[in-house]
This record gives structure tokens, sequence and C-alpha cells, in this order.
């Protein structure tokens, strides 16, 4: 792909590189085996990079290391987005928690902070992700399973309960922006019922409109121009009044989770940043009022290189953007920083606990990519939401990292490989092609709604799933020296069948005590507002202080944006 | 009779991944089954189109642990509708005894943990089509 070479290049002299290209020319004719000459083109990264046999300078004769590489802290950032990355400050260990009622919850955030966790990071059941109360007949069969009911404010408090918000760091997972404009608001009001200044609090909400029309499906789904203008209205507000949270963090992981590539993940994760920018300057903000709250979020899968490449060519392309584009002005808009969590997807349910191994390569190519943040996943991900024993390894594994290896002791250690190098190089390009292929479609928004990207994901998926069943994607003991006896495991898996019981005895509760009069004004000019140009924040944070609960404000907001019917087959 | 086996495919409740359950229907298509996929959906609905669609498959995925409580509503409402030759298939991420026991006493015809390969997956279909 990476035709148009630029001009530059002070890594070697052009005296050198004519020596270098004959050697290898020499190399290639007389010192390989026929059978090597043969196959070589016949290797590619998992993304479809050309991989050689052996890589040298030649490959990355095009790059000028003063503007191309450079220094960490320094433009292009690829090198990393602070100038003493690990040895100034670790990456955060920050592991999900999240199952059954906020209660139970509250004790395993507890569990994870005593055992190191500098984070956390609360997981939602899927009524409460897709806007239902627990109460809900939509909800059945799944409250409380793969993370926590939260129904309303009561509920965050009591997530939260004994634990100093003013001086932990919590990403709340809620995914949609439709749940973005509600439940990160309870956790504002609850910091400000306990008397926590706002400006004190830190933390991150996925706020993300492609997971709420295309990586997750749902029985009932907004509009992607409905969800997109919910997700700005979040970080609107929320950069104006929590100046120390991260109001989105667009979202790469889950979009690959569901199926693209290492290209399609950051292309289109900066796509949706580039459509938010537009939209927030047209609504009168500045970029630097608003790029250094934005962060990234991307899936470490198999392909070590390749993927330690993709997040050092995601600073640079971020870097160009903002800085050619924009024009930002403050350090902090120029830098992509980004959680990690490893690729569960690549996680099988045979011999589970060679997931352990799995994760602990993704996790280890994270920190040589210089992720802010880290999340392992745990060896039952094909089971359940993880067990406290497995839970405990992804910390352990992290902490293994991060303090036995030696790897955080130099900053972006795989620099100057000739590999390493070329393969960040057409990383970059790769992006920044498929960055302008989704501008040429309208931006992200319209190219959402055209069906485009669904079809992306699908024959992905179908292409992906061939490779596997081929045998042309080797997974070992799965499809690759697999066992003859069945070697999948019986996982003990936590469950809280109460949780149901316990929510709705709450949310009756709640009903019965609030004022009447004041969630039905709260929750009505809450709706009416949804028909004018006015930032719904505010209007849903009141309705949350009131009582209202999250179903009724999703139920709201489904009734007036109408919903989007898109068929996938 | 020599019809094309008539498969409805439906993620159950609120589930959101639905990556597998795309894969399946669109291999199932290949393997020359007719394939209905419904959408999330919750049982009443996955068997009111069960009927419609004439189905002689069910196929229900899940990864997000509705599967006891949601799977075996299926089964029950299609005998109550009379449609109790329908086999009902689930798929997804669940505990293996959970899997054990939906086969052993809620009625589902065959459960597909993580790791099964897709060719399992439409022998079993056309098998179970074979001993009925």
């Amino acid at each position: 792909m990476s035709t148009a070479k630029k001009e530059g290049g002070c890594l070697f002299s052009e005296a050198q590189l004519q020596q270098i290209e004959k050697d290898f020319q020499d190399w290639f004719n007389n010192s390989l085996r026929d059978s090597d000459r043969q196959t070589e083109g016949a290797y590619f990264s998992h993304s479809g990079i050309p991989i050689k046999l052996i890589h040298t300078p030649a490959d990355i004769k095009h790059l000028d290391y003063t503007r191309d590489i450079g220094l960490s802290g320094q433009p292009p950032f690829l090198r990393g987005v602070y100038p003493n990355m690990y040895r100034g400050r670790p990456f955060t260990v920050r592991q999900l928690a999240g199952l059954g009622a906020p209660e139970d919850c509250n004790l395993r955030i507890k569990y994870l902070l005593d055992h190191g966790a500098t984070g956390v990071n609360i997981l939602f059941d899927l009524p409460t992700i897709r806007g239902y109360d627990s109460t809900d007949p939509e909800a059945e069969g799944n409250v409380g399973a793969c993370g926590a009911a939260v129904d309303s404010i009561w509920d965050m408090d009591a997530y939260f309960a004994d634990i100093d918000l003013g001086t932990i760091s919590t990403s709340i997972v809620t995914h949609l922006p439709s749940t973005s404009i509600v439940i990160p608001g309870m956790y504002f009001a609850v910091a400000e019922q306990r008397g926590i200044p706002w400006k004190n609090l830190a933390g991150t909400c996925q706020n993300d409109f492609i997971m709420e029309t295309c990586v997750g499906s749902a029985p009932e789904m907004l509009w992607p121009r409905a969800s997109f203008r919910l997700q700005c209205d979040v970080i609107e507000w929320i950069c104006k009044n929590i100046p120390r949270w991260n109001p989105i963090s667009f979202n790469g992981y889950n979009l690959r989770e569901a199926g693209t590539d290492a290209v399609g993940e950051v292309a289109i994760a900066i796509s949706n940043a580039i459509a938010t920018a537009d939209e927030l300057i047209r609504r009168g903000m500045r970029i630097d009022d608003f790029a250094p709250r934005m962060s990234f979020f991307w899936d470490l899968h198999n392909d070590f290189f390749e993927e330690i490449a993709k997040c050092r060519a995601s600073r640079k392309v971020w870097y160009k953007i903002i800085s050619e584009r924009y024009g930002a002005q403050n350090k902090k808009s120029l830098l992509m920083r980004f959680h990690v969590q490893t690729a569960g997807v690549t996680l099988p349910a045979t011999e589970p606990l060679n997931n352990i191994a799995r994760s602990a390569i993704q996790g280890l190519a994270a920190v040589l990519g210089g992720c802010q943040s880290l999340h392992i996943d745990s060896y039952d991900e094909a089971y359940s939401a993880p067990t406290e024993e497995a839970a405990l390894i992804s910390i352990r594994t992290q902490q293994i990292i991060q303090a036995e290896t030696g790897v955080c002791n130099t900053v972006d250690p795989l620099a100057g490989s000739y590999y390493i190098e070329y393969l960040t190089d057409e990383m970059a390009e790769r992006i920044a092609a498929y960055i302008k292929k989704i501008e040429e479609m309208g931006g992200l928004v319209e190219a959402v709604e055209s069906g485009w990207l669904h079809r992306e994901i699908s024959n992905y998926n179908t292409a992906y799933q061939k490779k596997i069943e081929s045998g042309e994607m080797p997974i070992a003991g799965v499809n690759f020296m697999r066992a003859e006896e069945d070697r999948t495991h019986d996982i003990e898996v936590f469950e809280y069948p109460e949780t149901y019981t316990r929510q709705k005895a709450k949310m009756k509760r709640l009903k019965k005590e609030r004022n009447q009069q004041k969630v039905k004004m709260h929750l009505k000019i809450l709706r009416e507002k949804c028909h004018s140009d006015e930032n719904l924040y505010p209007y849903a944070l009141e309705a949350v202080k009131n009582l209202c609960t999250l179903g009724e404000i999703e139920e709201l907001f489904r009734e007036e944006f109408g919903l989007w019917n898109f068929q996938l087959l | 009779m020599n019809r094309r086996i008539r498969v409805l495919m439906a993620k159950l409740g609120l589930d959101i991944h639905w990556r597998g359950v795309y894969l399946v229907s669109e291999f199932l298509k290949e393997a020359g089954m007719e394939v209905v996929y419904l959408g999330n959906s919750f049982p009443e609905q996955i068997v009111e189109a069960a009927i419609e669609e004439d189905a002689d498959v069910v196929g229900l995925s899940t990864l997000s642990g509705n599967h006891m409580t949601l799977g075996p509503k299926v089964v029950k409402l299609l005998k109550e509708k009379g449609m109790g030759h329908v086999k009902v298939f689930m798929g997804g991420v669940m505990p293996p005894k959970d899997a054990v026991k939906l086969e052993a006493e809620h009625g589902i015809h065959k459960v597909y943990l993580p790791d099964t390969s897709m060719e399992t997956i439409i022998e079993g279909i056309k098998s179970s089509m074979r001993d009925s």
C-alpha cells in the first residue's frame, strides 16, 4: 500500500542503503532454499500486511527519524504520549468488576482495590446497558448476569458504599450514549450528596454510538443520528462540568470483538472522533475544549507485532489529524491516550487454563505498545464473567509484566526494529486510507445508517470463521493439536439469582418514597427537550436526582427519538 | 418429503452479541437450509414466528446468562402450541453443566458451546431431521 514513499531518510546513507539492498539480493538468491524463495510473498499479518522472511533497513528507508519516529512525548507521539512513560507512572491496572446487585459489586471493588488495582471498571447487566429497569418484562433472565443491575441513584450509592469517590479513578462501562447521559450522572449526583466536589472526580464513561447501533444487537435500538446526538451532549456537558472526566472512550475494542481487523478497529474509532469533533465545533466549542478529554479503547489480539504496531501507529495518525486538520494547540489534545483490553474473542472454552498464556502475551503487547491502562481477560472468559480466582490471576499477570519482566524500564523498547517500524508505517497508512474511505461515504454517521458497517463486520466474520474451520488460523488445543478427550472444564460461576428479588423490592420502595409530582415534572421537561437543540444532560441529571429510574428515562428516549429497525439478515 | 430444512434463528432476550448467531445463520444457508433470522426476541415472539414460518428447527443464541430462564420457556411454549415436533438448539456461552441440564431436563435438543465447528452444527441439525 505504501507506494508513495516520502522524501527524507536520515536513518541510513544512500551508500549504506545500496550495500544493504545488494547484500539482501545476494542472500536471497544464494543463502535461501528454493522452498523459502517460493513461499516469499505468502505471509501476511492478520490485517493483510505482507511480511517478508527477513526485514532490513531497506524496508524503512523512506522514514525520517525526527519527523516520523522521534522521541516519547514529542510529535508525532509514535513512541508514547509521555516523555517518561512507565517510569513516570505505571499503566493503570484496571480490572472489570460487576455481577449481581450493586451491593455484591461493592465487595468485589473493595477486593480488587485491596489487591493492588488502581482503578475500577464497573460493569452492568444487559437490562442496565440497554436501558431497562430490573422489573421490566424485557429484563427477564438477565438481571444481575454479566454485570450489576443499576436502576436508580440508590443503586449507584450502594455500588460505591464506603469508597472514596474523590481518590479513585472509575471507568463506568455504559457502552451507549443513551445510558451515558444517565448512569454517570448518578455517579456525579452521589458525589455531590457526599460533599465531594466534581472537580475531584476522575474516570471515564464509554458513550459510543457505534456500540449502540452496530456492535451490539438489541430488540429496540435508537437511530444512529439520535444516538450520536446524545453522545455529543454527554461530551459537551461533562467537558464543561467534570474537568477530570473522560466523557467518551472511542471504543475500537468491542467493534473488533464484533468483527473487524486492527485497521478497521482504529480507523472507525478515529472516524467517530472526527465526526464528534466536527459536531462539537459546530456547537461552538473549540477543539482544545474537548480533545484533551477524548480517550480510546483498543483490543489487543493475537498477532503480537501487528498489535504493537497498531498502538504506535494510532498515536501518530491521531496526532496528524488533530494538529493538521483541527489546529489543536493544547499539547494534551495531541495525545492519543488509550485503555487496552486483551481479546476475549481469542479465548476458547477448550483447555481454558491456556488462556492465561494467551492473555499474558496480549497484555505484554499492550505494554510494549504504550497503553495507559490495561485489563487482562481472565481464563474463564468463554464461561462467564470472571470468578474471583480468575480475576486475581489477571491482576497478577499485569503485576508480573509491570514489576518482574523489566519491560517498563525503557520507553518503546521495540522502536528501531526494521519489522516493527515497517509494520507501524504500513498500519498508519492503512488506517488513514480507511478513514478517508469513510469520509467519502459522508462520514461515519451516514456510513452506519446506510448499513455499510454491519456488512463490513459480517463479511469479516465469515472470512475469519472460515479460516478457523479450515485450520488456516490455528488455535492450540482447538483446531491445532487437539486432544482426543473433551478438555472443557466445569467452572464454578458466580450466580446471583436473588438479584432480581432484591432489585424488585428496592424498586417498590423507591416508587413509594419518591415525590411523584417531581418525577412527572422532570420526565416531562426531558421529553420536551428531546425536540429542542438544547443539551439534554442537565435535564437527565435533574431527573436522576429526583429518583426517576434509568428505564423511565430510556423509555422516553425510545418514544421520542423512534426506533431504528435495521435488518441484519 | 424432500423440502429444505427451515430454521428460525433468534437472539434470546437482551443479549447483544450477534457475531455467533449471524455466522451460524450464514453457514446454515450455505449448507442449503432456509434460514430466517428474527433478531433479538423473547420466547412468545419466537414461538409465534416458528408457527408462522413453519420452522423445523429453532436456533437460540445467548451469551449473557439468560439461557436457563428463557431457553426452557421456548420449548414449553412450543409444546403448548402444538409445535412439539420443532427441534430447539441453543448456542453460546454458558457453564457446561447448564448445557447438560438444558438437554437432559428441559427438552433442548442440543446445546453447542464455544469452539464447536460449523460442520458439527450443520450435521447436528441434519441428523435431528433424520431421527424424526
